[in-house]
Formats: C-alpha cells, structure tokens, sequence
C-alpha cells in the first residue's frame, strides 16, 4: 500500500455555469469555478500557493488564446489575488484532469505548498470537432484525405468492433445512457437537468458516426470546475468535510502506433492505470460504493468497467443491465450524470462527484454511507488517470 | 471538381514521401523493418516491435478484410460537406494482424459492407499530384 494514502484531501469545489455557448470568455468562468472552490474550502484566494491544470484545447485547429480558448496557470496567477509567491505549479499535458491532481499529491506531500488550486475550464467552439484545414500533416495525412478526422469516427469504430467481438446492442447501451440522464436528472448542474430521456429518444435520436447517435457523445459546454486540495492534517481545520485520496495510478503503457484506437489494447492499457489505483489504495474494485468512469462517448465507460476490473473483459454490456449500475444498484455508475449528460468538463465532473459522494454533499443522488469511490478519465485505449477518495482517511 | 479540390491534402513528411511517391505510380508501399520484417504504419522514425532503425518501404498486396467500419453523417471535414452520409472502413491488411489503413466505400455499397468481408486496394486520382490507396469489395 502506498504510504500517501489518504495524507492529502480534496477540501472545496467550485463549478461555473455550464451552457453550450457562453457570452462570457473563458477566463471569466474559470475565476468563477476557482473563486468559488476556494471560498467552498473555507479558505481565501491569498492562502493559495499551489496551482495545476490540464489546459489543452481537446481538438485539432482549437485556437490557444489565453483566457479565451484556453486557461494556464499564468492567466489565474494574473487575475486572482493569489498569496503573493505562488510556490508550485504544473501544467500537465497527459493523462487528462486527475493527472494535476497526482501531481497535487506530490507537492504536498513533499512540502512544496500548502493549498492547490485545480481547474479545468473548456471552451466550445461553434466549429468544434471539425477539420477544417485544406492541408492534412502528421498522423491526419492518412486519415483526413478520407474525410476521417480521428475522435469520433475512431471511437465508433472500436465500438462497432466490439459489437460484433462480443455480441453487444445498441440495445444494451442505451442502457448506459438512460441511466446516465436519469442521475443528471438529479443534478442540478448537469446541462440535461430539466430533460428526461426515455430509451425511445435515445432511439430515435439523429446518428452522428454509426453506430454512434447523438446522445453517444458527450454534450460540449462551455465552463470549469475547479477543487482546492491541502494535506489531510489542515483538511481537518477547514469547512468542508475533506475526501481523502487514497489512491492513484495513470496509464503507462501507451497506445499502439496505429492511426486509431483499436479495441485490443484497452484492457491491457486500462490495467496499467488500474493496477496502480487499486495496489496504492489497498483496495479493489469491489470496495468501491460508486464507479465515476470517464464517458466521452458512451462505451468508454464499459472500457473502464472491463479494464479496472469491475467485470471480465466482453462482459461490461451484460453487467450494466437489470439496474446494476442504478443509483439503488450495486454498483452505481456516474451518479452526476457523467459527461454525457452533465456536460463535456473532461473528467473533472467525475472527479467532484466522488468527492460529493464520499462527504454525503452528493443530494439526491447520495448513494447512501458511500465511504469510497473511484473517479477515472480518459480511455483505455488512449490515455487516462485517476484517484480513489475515501470518507475517512 | 470544385468540391473534390477542396478535400484536405496530404502533406507527406520526411518519412512519409516514399509512401506518397509510389502512391502516385500506384504502388501501394508500406515501411518495414530491416531487420525483423515487421511493418510499421504510419512509417515510423524507429521500428515499432524491435526499435530498429534499418526502415525502408516494402510493397504490399493490398488485399485485406474490413476490420471495422462507420457511417459518418457529421459535415465535419472540410470537402466532405456534400457527401454525408460517407463511409469510412479500416482495412486489415493481410500482411500483418493490425497493420491498419483507412479507407471510404461508396455509401451504396453499404449492405456489402461487414466485418471480416475481403477488400483490394484501388487508386483513386485527386488531381494530377496525388493518388489515393482506397479500398473496395472483392
């Protein structure tokens, strides 16, 4: 077992609105999300001297403009009145949103800070996902020619591979996904909050990139959620009650030097992150009182199941029917909605929602005396990182 | 001819152009290790399997089975606006167990269109510089 476990906690988090398209640059909604995780945590904006973000723009073209398309730790040193020598920060370009938040872990265990800002703010433009270019370099010059851009088509595909490799349905996943708006029908900040979804809509829904439908893909908001994380011993001090990280672990074992993400590695990948998660935790998949696993598009989180071992590999479509995955289940499966429904935020959704879930601040969607819970970005078949937060240290 | 101008272009790179070049001949080339004989694709600045560096291009068959396949409606990708709904497939060719390319297939011929289905390579021209490996239906 990892000797940091449960020394460092998760204190405050903060959201700003989440809507399709903001009036509002970016920056402005990322000192929303900080400004309010910070005052969540009881604390105040000079108390923080640690910061870490995971800033990329999550598509080809994105444009990189500081506190509009993007928000690095330079444009929140500048514009929150921070404690006047920021001591660490990072800015992380892998493993997506928990990725900064093990780093977190690092600094404050060895002593570099004493209180880490974390946030992660999206920008969605109206030519998001699209491949505009008249020049196609890199990996795209075998792939844009044949109007095939990447993300979504290559996760259809490994979908539709997995359908006919393992016998699943659509059926079978829209299960997944009506489950999903059911708990952001619980979460008042989800973006479908006030939509219901019947298996029927989901149906009857547009498709996007077959056997993909619209309600497959997450839904792209503008906004940011931020945390603030101190050391377990100064957690005890402040308002919140503290969600100790107990665990961690990132993928390591990279992704295939192919132009796609195929199916066959995402078990083996997915292990490399779970390994770790589950040895520096001391615990195991069947501790878990709730499972936060990354959904940008809908099978990832069946990758996740299968690859952290929830259930045996094939086996994910079969386990998440007959309400296991439910709020009332045995396995609650993103009880916020996941990114599907609550809104495209990379993982750090996720990640505040286990958080909720072990403080009892997670409402109607509590799973009741939840004491421990995974939240885990990414997908197996590329990249991913997570953490395990527990109610007691 | 206007909107097929328009598709995007593929800049080769210092390890891409041999693949480009022959493309233009009609030659479907795929980089391969010198020393181990596995193939690499997209070519690659070491060997994938053994790390080498001894890489150079190997012509292939172009005969494989559809690994998998989708059906894009999103007008997402510049000159392809006009042509949704469009097929894309990934060919597994037989030289090599995962050795991956993409392709489209006319969207009519979609119902011959299954997973494990055999495919040959055929060249298409967009415009007098380049020629696309495209796959159909044997």
């Amino acid at each position: 077992m990892w000797h940091g476990k449960g020394k460092t906690a998760i204190v405050g988090i903060g959201y700003s609105e989440l809507m399709r398209q903001s009036k509002r640059p970016l920056g402005l909604l990322a000192l929303d999300a900080c400004r309010e995780a910070i005052a969540d945590a009881g604390l105040s904006p000079q108390q923080i001297d640690g910061l870490a973000t995971y800033p990329e723009a999550p598509f080809l073209g994105a444009g990189t403009r500081d506190g509009v398309d993007i928000v690095s730790v330079a444009w929140i040193i500048n514009h929150l009145a921070l404690a006047p020598d920021v001591r660490w920060y990072a800015q992380i370009e892998t493993g997506m949103i928990a990725a900064p938040v093990i780093e977190g872990v690092h600094a404050l265990m060895a002593g570099a800070c004493d209180y880490v800002l974390i946030w992660r703010a999206l920008h969605q433009p109206r030519s998001y996902g699209a491949f505009s270019g008249a020049r196609a370099a890199g990996d795209a010059q075998f792939l844009a020619p044949f109007g095939c851009v990447g993300v979504i088509q290559s996760h259809a595909m490994a979908w539709r591979r997995y359908m006919h490799q393992y016998g699943a349905t659509r059926e079978h996943l829209s299960t997944f996904v009506v489950n999903s708006r059911r708990n952001a029908n619980l979460n008042p900040r989800a973006f479908f909050y006030t939509k219901p979804m019947t298996r029927e809509d989901y149906f009857a829904a547009r498709p996007i990139a077959e056997p993909f439908c619209l309600f497959d893909c997450d839904v792209p908001v503008e906004g940011c959620v931020a945390l603030v994380m101190t050391s377990a011993e100064r957690a005890r001090d402040l308002r919140r009650p503290p969600a100790y990280i107990a665990g961690h672990g990132q993928n390591t074992v990279g992704r295939r030097s192919v132009l796609f993400y195929t199916l066959d590695d995402y078990v083996i990948n997915g292990q490399s992150l779970a390994g770790k998660l589950w040895s520096s935790a001391g615990l195991g998949p069947t501790d878990m009182d709730a499972a936060q696993l990354y959904d940008g598009f809908s099978p990832s989180t069946l990758y996740w199941l299968e690859a952290a071992g929830f259930c045996k590999r094939g086996e994910a479509y079969a386990f998440i029917q007959d309400g296991r995955i439910a709020l009332e289940g045995e396995l609650p499966v993103n009880t916020f909605g996941g990114s599907l429904s609550e809104g495209r935020l990379h993982g750090m959704g996720h990640i505040a929602e286990a958080v909720f879930q072990v403080t009892g601040r997670a409402e109607r969607r509590q799973v009741p005396g939840a004491a421990a819970v995974c939240a885990i970005d990414g997908s197996p078949m590329l990249r991913g990182s997570g953490i395990v937060v527990t109610r007691d240290p | 001819m206007a909107a097929r101008s328009e598709k995007p272009v593929p800049v080769a790179d210092e390890l891409s152009q041999p693949f480009w070049d022959a493309a233009k001949q009609h030659r479907l080339v795929v980089q391969r290790c010198a020393d181990c004989g596995y193939y690499n694709h997209p070519p690659r600045p070491t060997c994938d399997r053994c790390s080498s560096q001894r890489l150079e291009f190997a012509p292939v068959s172009g005969r494989g089975t559809i690994y998998t396949f989708t059906v894009m409606h999103q007008p997402s990708v510049t000159g392809f606006e006009g042509e949704v709904p469009y097929v894309n497939i990934v060919v597994e060719l037989e030289e090599q167990p995962m050795l991956f390319m993409v392709s489209n297939l006319p969207h009519a011929e979609l119902d011959k269109i299954r997973i494990g289905g055999r495919v040959e390579a055929w060249f298409e021209e967009r415009g007098p510089d380049l020629a696309l490996a495209q796959f159909r239906p044997v």
